[in-house]
């Protein structure tokens, strides 16, 4: 008995002081938004939020743990009630209950619905039963049909998007160092360009066949330029026919 | 007569203002390609990041002619690389009246594997047509010419092109892709831009790699 | 813009140059000119290694921002208007070409407005121990842009201020015969329009006859 007493206090100790860490937390929270509603911005009030949350979270995690005493079975009794204004109430709830009287108590110590939600739930609880068997068992199949139908829509554009995204992973193939190779060789020193010709600009150059004779190989380049004008000279004088000239 | 508003001898300004480095003689440039087929994303991409947005893409055709200048009077300089000169112009009749191009890009510093972008000395001299002529009787020869059409756009003080190349006889394409060029003119010590550019590189990827590619690695020597 | 006509003032040896320049200038302020800064033209010869060909590298503080080259090989001259930049090409050119500091000429004096004309009276000295070679003057009609129409106004403007060594023919500039790229029969500059080339094409031709002058006079003494 006295073990499970010293139990009891202990849960009592660790719940009040993770409640004030909450209280705390909304108080701050509550605070932003009176002052700082204007220049806050959305991830420090989310921050704030997900702090009170994990408060909440950690306290249900307590209370769910196996060795918390079943406080599900403790009572609670006011033991007095008075109109008057109790100074020790006052403190100990910073101001905010300043008499425990007969019309408060049942909102602060309710531990059921409050008369009129109960009203509520009820109705609705009835009206369920109203329906038949067969009738739920329809609207339960449209519902079923209606949610999986979303979520084909849902998971069919999902999947074209993804494919969209691997796809275009896959088709990297958007530039060609060999090209960038050949480009820049050309334009800074005529490689590909170079037309072995002695003659210059406006001058006919051969058939166009000829002209791109690449220099790949630069061993066999002098002796390129050395041939080449010789047949420039015998088309120049065979062809008037010359789609250039 | 007094002598305080005396013209100063314009080589005499000219030298002070590149002492005091404010004449824009280095160019920064990164270079690379798109294939034909890519293009048009890589113009809209630029279209969204560059400056001249009702404009762009701002487009020109141009031809190139790149010539050499060798000392021939000196047995020895004969093996060293000649200078490199070019002269470009629009083939546009509507830029008929512009000024010609005339340009001399030096070798690029090398060494310096840490800095974002090849850099070079580089003059770019707006000139009367009459340059080829003179050019040419200065003793230059013609090494090789291209036609040159493409786009332009404006990042700041960067300037991207992308630019097709072709054989100025048959307008025939050097290849399947397009040239893509980021470049930037600046005075000696301004290498801050260098990382600007290497940013804005950065945002092409991996549509299109931009390097820093040495020319004369790259040759066949 | 307008059409400028460079004329040489004859030194007798009464009179320095500077007395010369001196007394000119009063005579303009007399007209009612009103001096407006000073000017210079300059004009550097770059030769090259291997032949004759040489390239005239000129300025004119007019254009300030231009420079204008002319490359003579003996048979033909070739103008080239360029950006300043040009010059820091041409360092990049030696030892191609070279700059022969001892031909370098410039012409420099004070700057006159009259109405429509200018009046530039220019000292000319050579290489860089500035010896005094010479006056050039230059008149500029600036309404006009075609020699031959304003010809006969510049005269008589020029007769108004030098007196007898005023010229009484168009410098022979105009005159000399240019081959038409465009057409089989040539034709002379003052039926063309005018254009800055010009001027700097008339200040080479004197700047040429200076250089050739004391070519020959050092030459002289050694033979």
């Amino acid at each position: 008995m006295q073990r499970e007493e010293k139990q009891l206090e202990m849960f009592l100790d660790n719940s009040l002081s993770k409640l004030k860490d909450l209280k705390i937390a909304i108080g701050q929270m509550i605070q932003k938004i009176e002052f700082e509603h204007e220049t806050i911005n959305w991830p420090t009030f989310l921050d704030n939020f997900a702090l009170i949350s994990s408060h909440l979270a950690g306290l249900s995690k307590m209370l769910s743990l196996e060795y918390t005493p079943p406080i599900r079975n403790l009572t609670v009794l006011p033991l007095n009630l008075s109109p008057d204004v109790d100074e020790r109430l006052v403190q100990a709830t910073e101001g905010r209950l300043p008499i425990f009287a007969a019309e408060i108590v049942p909102d602060y110590l309710r531990t059921k619905p409050d008369p009129s939600a109960e009203n509520r739930m009820n109705l609705h609880e009835a009206k369920a039963n109203a329906i038949t068997n067969e009738a739920a068992s329809k609207q339960v199949a449209q519902f079923n049909k209606i949610v999986s139908h979303v979520f084909d829509l849902i998971s069919k554009s999902r999947d074209e998007w993804e494919m969209e995204s691997l796809h275009r992973n896959v088709r990297t193939e958007t530039c060609n160092q060999g090209d960038t190779q050949t480009l820049v060789k050309a334009i800074a020193l005529g490689i590909g360009l170079k037309t072995n010709s002695p003659m210059m600009m406006q001058q006919p150059r051969g058939v166009p066949g000829q002209v791109p004779v690449q220099m790949g190989s630069p061993g066999i380049q002098p002796m390129q330029l050395g041939k080449m004008p010789s047949s420039i000279k015998t088309n120049i004088k065979s062809a008037q026919l010359h789609p250039y000239r | 007569m007094t002598s305080e508003n005396q013209p100063i001898a314009a080589m005499d300004s000219l030298l002070q203002a590149s002492k005091v480095n404010i004449i824009p003689n280095q160019e920064y440039l990164l270079q690379g390609s798109i294939l034909d087929v890519q293009v048009q994303r890589l113009l809209h991409r630029l279209k969204g990041l560059c400056d001249n947005v009702e404009t762009a893409p701002e487009q020109f055709h141009d031809y190139e002619a790149c010539f050499s200048l060798r000392n021939i009077a000196d047995e020895q300089a004969i093996h060293t690389a000649p200078l490199l000169l070019r002269v470009r112009r629009s083939n546009d009749p509507a830029d008929s009246h512009m000024p010609w191009q005339l340009r001399y890009v030096g070798n690029p510093e090398l060494g310096d594997t840490k800095r974002p972008t090849l850099v070079r000395s580089c003059f770019d001299i707006s000139c009367s047509p009459s340059i080829m002529e003179f050019l040419t009787e200065m003793g230059c020869r013609l090494e090789f010419e291209y036609t040159v059409r493409g786009y332009l756009f404006r990042k700041g003080r960067m300037k991207i092109t992308v630019s097709k190349i072709f054989r100025p006889m048959n307008q025939e394409p050097l290849s399947g892709s397009y040239l893509v060029e980021l470049s930037l003119l600046a005075p000696v010590g301004a290498d801050a831009v260098a990382e600007d550019m290497r940013v804005f590189a950065e945002k092409l990827k991996p549509l299109v790699i931009l390097e820093k590619i040495d020319h004369r690695r790259i040759a066949p020597n | 813009m307008g059409v400028t006509i460079l004329v040489p003032y004859p030194l007798d040896n009464k009179k320095t140059g500077p007395e010369v320049v001196e007394e000119l200038s009063k005579r303009l302020l007399a007209m009612q000119a009103t001096q407006t800064g000073h000017f210079l033209v300059d004009g550097d010869v770059f030769e090259s290694s291997f032949n004759k060909t040489k390239i005239h590298v000129m300025h004119n503080s007019e254009y300030p921002a231009s420079v204008f080259s002319i490359l003579d090989n003996g048979q033909k001259q070739i103008p080239l208007i360029t950006d300043l930049i040009f010059d820091l090409l041409m360092l990049k050119v030696n030892p191609i070409y070279a700059s022969r500091k001892q031909l370098k000429i410039e012409s420099k004096g004070p700057r006159f407005e009259l109405g429509d004309f200018l009046v530039k009276l220019g000292s000319v000295t050579m290489s860089q121990s500035q010896t005094f070679k010479g006056l050039l003057i230059e008149v500029d009609y600036r309404p006009c842009l075609i020699p031959i129409i304003c010809w006969e106004l510049i005269r008589e403007f020029l007769q108004g201020f030098l007196g007898q060594y005023s010229p009484t023919t168009i410098p022979v500039y105009f005159t000399n015969s240019v081959p038409n790229p465009h057409h089989p029969v040539p034709y002379q500059k003052s039926n063309d329009t005018y254009q800055p080339i010009d001027t700097v094409q008339q200040y080479l031709e004197h700047f040429n006859n200076y250089r050739k002058q004391t070519i020959a006079l050092m030459m002289g003494p050694n033979k």
